[in-house]
């Protein structure tokens, strides 16, 4: 399932996303780069509730490591129903 | 799993040297940055000291107190980042964030605590800043990469080699497919209570034709004559073996 996610996300490289970690942080940015972990690189990144984390305003680059990542929200043109419907079937199929 | 930040005081050549890796265990040294200084948690930056990047973790050792060092490892790094906005942080730094063990158990604002209190609890501290002396030259030069941008990618590059190792336990959690032993215990387990089951029919058939008189004195004949006993058990071991049969 990882390497589905992983495939999926390589596609989105250079569009925006928000990344929300699992201590609620959410950081929006450019998507540069996902590796096989799912650890995410973003560029020109802001983070989204300015009043809760204000020292974090903005950083221009920026690791997330993939384990502590609770969800990836996508540009809503960004995501192909059929073909994430395609991968899932046929990775439930087992290839 | 996640350990956090910890004191670090173990350095070679009597104290005043590198840091004493696990070289035993494969730990190699990445990159050393002289002129570094950290602030741990929300406080105010300690003086220089050298940092030190290993394929497993990041140390960094104070330069006049030999006993003050810190070490936190990969697998307890979420986050990274190169930030240069002022407003963010007066000295342009590369921002960590830390995973504790704490992080389990419901937040309780310890950057107030931190601040105020005497001993430094490093298991509780989630952030961390690395701020190199000369972060402000070459910020802007397109050409040769700014510290920064090296120790952002010398940070990168590690933290890829450190990926979440499987904890058994929660590989045998999502493993939906039971081994053979207890295959064969859930099928031994299951016999039992089918045999029962199939037990009471039998009897509710012999109850349910209203000779009861009659139902109970061929019980106890079956009982008291040795050979039906005999047929019985017979019977029960070809009904055990079909429920074996048909539960695997």
């Amino acid at each position: 399932m990882t390497y589905l996610f992983f495939s999926y996300f390589k596609d989105l490289v250079g569009r925006e996303v928000t990344v929300e970690l699992k201590n609620d942080l959410a950081i929006r940015g450019t998507l540069h780069s996902v590796d096989q972990y799912l650890n995410i690189k973003l560029e020109n990144t802001r983070v989204v509730d300015q009043d809760k984390y204000p020292h974090m305003l903005s950083v221009r680059n920026c690791f997330i490591r993939g384990s502590v990542v609770r969800y990836v929200q996508l540009p809503p043109d960004g995501v192909d129903i059929e073909l994430l419907h395609d991968a899932t079937r046929r990775e439930a199929r087992g290839g | 799993m996640a350990v956090g930040l910890r004191h670090f005081t173990a350095r070679a050549g009597n104290g005043v040297g590198e840091p004493i890796l696990d070289t035993d265990n494969g730990e190699e040294l990445v990159h050393v940055q002289p002129s570094v200084s950290v602030a741990v948690g929300n406080r105010v930056p300690e003086s220089p000291g050298t940092l030190y990047i290993t394929n497993r973790q990041v140390i960094w050792l104070s330069e006049l107190d030999r006993e003050k060092g810190y070490a936190v490892g990969f697998l307890s790094l979420s986050l990274h980042a190169v930030s240069r906005d002022p407003e963010a942080y007066p000295s342009p730094c590369i921002y960590t964030q830390i995973e504790t063990e704490a992080d389990e158990v419901e937040d309780e604002s310890e950057d107030s605590d931190s601040e105020c209190s005497e001993v430094l609890d490093l298991s509780k501290i989630r952030e961390m800043r690395f701020i190199p002396s000369d972060a402000n030259q070459c910020v802007y030069d397109s050409v040769f990469p700014s510290t920064m941008d090296t120790l952002f990618q010398v940070f990168c590059e590690c933290a890829e080699l450190n990926p979440e190792p499987i904890e058994e336990g929660e590989e045998e959690g999502h493993n939906w497919i039971f081994s053979a032993d207890q295959l064969e215990d859930e099928a031994g387990a299951g016999d039992d209570v089918e045999w029962h089951f199939s037990q009471n029919p039998t009897n509710t058939i012999g109850h349910s034709n209203g000779h009861h008189d009659l139902a109970s004195s061929v019980l106890e004949l079956q009982i008291n004559d040795q050979r039906f006993d005999d047929a019985e058990e017979m019977e029960q071991d070809t009904d055990t073996g079909h429920h074996h049969q048909s539960q695997q």
